[in-house]
């Protein structure tokens, strides 16, 4: 039963391989790929621009988010905590195109209107989390550092946030990617990115700008994700794994 | 020396955890505060270290009171053990342990010396055990550190909550033993939280029994044993208190007590130490079926037979003498 | 605001239709995700090799931007002449979903106590038996809060599926972007968004109605 458990999943996984490989061979061939190479300068051009909306705007909702949510987290607010998690959450119910829509309301057409829409949009997964992470950490293990004489900046700094650094950066993880992804619409409100190639495919029926558009911003998204799931591994305290698998077994 | 007077603590809508407690628990003894849940004693140890705020009297610590202290600074000076041993996840053995005296400053060889220490003081391997996280650890090794941590800064005064509750019976007894040969050897102040009697007996130098907020005895085991002071007390230890009692001598007190002669008829009867104790012996006579045991000294000495009828004689002498 | 109330008044037939369109479009893809979804997940729990492949694949395609895998799929569907329109929406919508529905239902069914699923064998209950009386009844609240992650999501994805052609509460939206008219993208955004959190309270509410009384 188990090698054929095996088995099967070894069969399943090389057919999606396979499906992919497919994918690439017949969309160079067909040149799908071809404004990237035929345009070089402006791919980099717009994929800078890209970059750029995501991380000014994502640095920003780090910037403002983690702080929040520590601060919302101190007993002396923790009344506003369940108002904030409750926005946090209502807010990510409202539709990414929905939230840039509005910031174009607010400040027009331009980068700022992108940036300021992928900002507000990132903070609530890195405020939800940050806040997830710190109220993670055990009541009786605060217990013990507050009698032993930490003070509450010790208990912050040397318990809270080594525990709650993993789904903090989990929480940038889920606003950059998603980010990317709201990123390839700031054409519509005229950021550019590589959301111009995008859309100029769907209005030319051109399969070459879409394909020269899509599948960046799709291995972006993809790079990022890996890249923070990496980082969370790296970064997550040993004892903490080892806490982990403990409560898993 | 840690002063309770007239000490209360009411909640809001007036409802009263702590209600005029008084009592003072020596330089290098261990006080156990015992009672069903709800009486108030983990509220009561709390309210020592500032953890819980005090509605009215005052807790002296050394002759000083505790609201006026800095409170970072003393509970520094105290040190802390809880139930759950509240180990931080995330770092090592040696980081947890040396948790306090990092932050008072200690230099590096110190820090190594003490940790050293007290990982042989709580018989666990240093190197072993150095750079592994609290998760790797077992219950009882976990706890061991939670003790060894509290006792880093080698503070004068200790509070101890529940520290062996959550471990199963086994694990429970060695490392109450262990902890009492420490005690032995460092001889803090410590009041220490229990709900189980027979641990406030084995190792309290005394015990408050408390009900409701309110001290209902507070009196070395023997005493709180052989004599309750009320029908609460009295149903607290239990039905068998007289039993539980014999732990607390062994079979030297009694010999003390009488003049034996000593006993060389018969050459298979058992023999019995001096440091054993009499509930033990008693088992012994009811488990073996046998009349009577020999009583040897260390250094192997005969001092005459123990039988039940003898037993009976010393209970009826330190108990029920006493009583009448 | 006053500009936008009188919108809403004006143009109510009008959204009304691009809504009913736009729930049409995820209703329909979401039903088809979860008589997908589930199947898989349940299936799952017997091989843990392929779980991990499974998952791991959807959770990829979670990554992937929406209006990306839209720019993929066109040109992939116009193969067989389906490039723009209802199909790419519709298949975008249901791997989207698949994440959170297998997900929760593989999650759901492996989290069931193994002294329930030893009880049931010993009553002498059939495979099929367990599964249907035991299992999925005490993973159905984790199911249903994976159906209910993937609707709002497709509520929002739906919106972009304007752009290739789909309908739905995004061709108001776009069609404001178009003519530099706040008011008109303003009220497609506010509709998509009241949408997405009724229907998240709906659901919110079926789950609770499908929770046995004793399941937690």
């Amino acid at each position: 039963m188990d090698t054929f458990n095996k088995r099967t999943a070894l069969v399943v996984k090389i057919l999606l391989w396979t499906a992919i490989a497919a994918f690439f061979i017949w969309g160079f061939s067909q040149g799908m790929f071809r404004q990237i190479y035929e345009q070089p300068g402006l791919f980099l051009e717009l994929l800078g621009e890209h970059v750029l909306i995501i991380f000014a705007s994502g640095f920003a909702a780090v910037l403002i988010a983690v702080p929040l949510g520590i601060f919302v987290t101190r007993p002396a607010f923790r009344r506003t905590e369940w108002f904030i998690v409750t926005v946090a959450n209502l807010g990510q119910t409202i539709p990414s195109l929905a939230v840039l829509a509005l910031a174009m309301g607010v400040l027009g057409i331009g980068v700022e209107a992108a940036i300021l829409a992928l900002f507000v949009y990132s903070l609530l997964p890195i405020l939800q989390n940050t806040i997830a992470g710190l109220d993670s950490v055990d009541e009786n293990t605060k217990d013990a550092a507050r009698g032993m004489g930490l003070t509450n900046l010790q208990i912050l700094w040397k318990v809270e946030l080594p525990n709650a650094v993993v789904s903090i950066i989990a929480g940038i993880r889920t606003a950059l990617v998603i980010n990317i992804g709201t990123a390839a619409l700031a054409y519509l409100v005229g950021a550019g990115g590589l959301g111009v190639w995008i859309f100029t495919g769907i209005r030319l029926f051109d399969n070459s700008y879409l394909i020269s558009g899509a599948v960046p911003v799709t291995l972006l998204a993809i790079a990022v994700d890996l890249l923070f799931r990496y980082l969370e591994r790296v970064l997550t305290p040993k004892g903490l794994i080892l806490a982990r698998e403990a409560n898993e077994a | 020396m840690i002063q309770f007077d007239n000490v209360n603590k009411v909640y809001e809508g007036d409802v009263k955890a702590i209600n005029n407690v008084d009592l003072t628990v020596p330089d290098g003894e261990m006080v156990i505060l015992i009672g069903p849940s709800g009486c108030g004693k983990t509220t009561l140890l709390r309210m020592v270290n500032q953890l819980e705020t005090i509605s009215s009297g005052s807790i002296l610590l050394n002759g000083e009171d505790v609201t006026t202290l800095d409170k970072i600074e003393m509970r520094r000076k105290i040190g802390y053990v809880i139930q759950s041993n509240g180990l931080f996840p995330n770092m090592t053995i040696e980081q947890n342990m040396m948790i306090v005296p990092q932050l008072l400053g200690w230099d590096r060889a110190k820090k190594r010396d003490r940790f050293n220490y007290l990982m042989d003081l709580i018989g666990l391997n240093p190197d072993e055990f150095k750079k592994r996280f609290p998760h790797e650890l077992s219950g009882g090794q976990q706890q061991r550190i939670g003790v060894a941590r509290a006792l880093a800064a080698d503070p004068p005064v200790m509070l101890m909550d529940e520290p062996f509750g959550a471990l199963d019976p086994i694990i429970r007894a060695r490392l109450q033993e262990e902890f009492l040969q420490i005690q032995r050897e460092v001889k803090k102040t410590i009041l220490f939280v229990s709900h189980d009697i027979d641990e406030a007996v084995k190792m309290g130098d005394k015990i408050v029994l408390l009900r409701d907020g309110e001290v209902m005895q507070y009196d070395t085991p023997a005493e709180i044993l052989n004599h309750p002071k009320n029908e609460f007390v009295n149903e607290f230890v239990g039905s068998d208190r007289v039993l539980k009692s014999m732990s607390l001598y062994t079979v030297k007190d009694l010999y003390k007590a009488f003049t034996l002669k000593p006993n060389f008829e018969s050459k298979d009867i058992r023999t019995i130490n001096e440091d054993t104790s009499l509930r033990v012996a008693i088992s012994m006579i009811l488990n073996q079926e046998a009349d009577q045991l020999v009583i040897e000294d260390n250094e192997g000495n005969n001092h005459g037979s123990l039988t039940m009828d003898l037993l009976e004689q010393f209970l009826h002498k330190e108990i029920k003498g006493q009583e009448g | 605001m006053n500009e936008l109330i009188e919108y809403f008044v004006k143009n109510y037939p009008f959204l009304w239709g691009y809504m009913l369109d736009h729930l049409e479009i995820v209703g329909l893809a979401t039903i088809t995700a979860i008589l997908i979804g589930v199947p898989i997940g349940i299936y799952l729990t017997t091989n843990k090799y392929l779980a991990g492949t499974i998952l791991q694949l959807a959770s990829v395609f979670m990554t992937i931007p929406s209006i990306a895998l839209f720019g993929v799929m066109i040109p992939v569907l116009s193969v067989i002449n389906q490039g723009v329109g209802f199909l790419p929406a519709f298949l975008a919508l249901v791997l989207y979903s698949q994440l959170p529905i297998i997900r929760n239902t593989y999650t759901g069914i492996q989290n069931v106590d193994p002294q329930l699923r030893d009880a049931a064998n010993g009553l002498g209950m059939t495979t099929l038996q367990r599964l249907w009386k035991v299992e999925i009844p005490n993973a159905m609240p984790l199911i249903m809060a994976g159906v209910r992650t993937a609707t709002v999501l497709n509520i929002g994805i739906g919106a972009i599926a304007a752009f290739i052609g789909a309908g739905g509460l995004g061709v108001v939206i776009y069609q404001g972007i178009v003519r530099a008219n706040t008011t008109m993208v303003l009220a497609g955004a506010i509709s998509v968004a009241v949408v997405a959190i009724l229907a998240d309270f709906i659901l919110k509410l079926i789950q609770k109605k499908l929770t046995p009384k004793g399941a937690n």
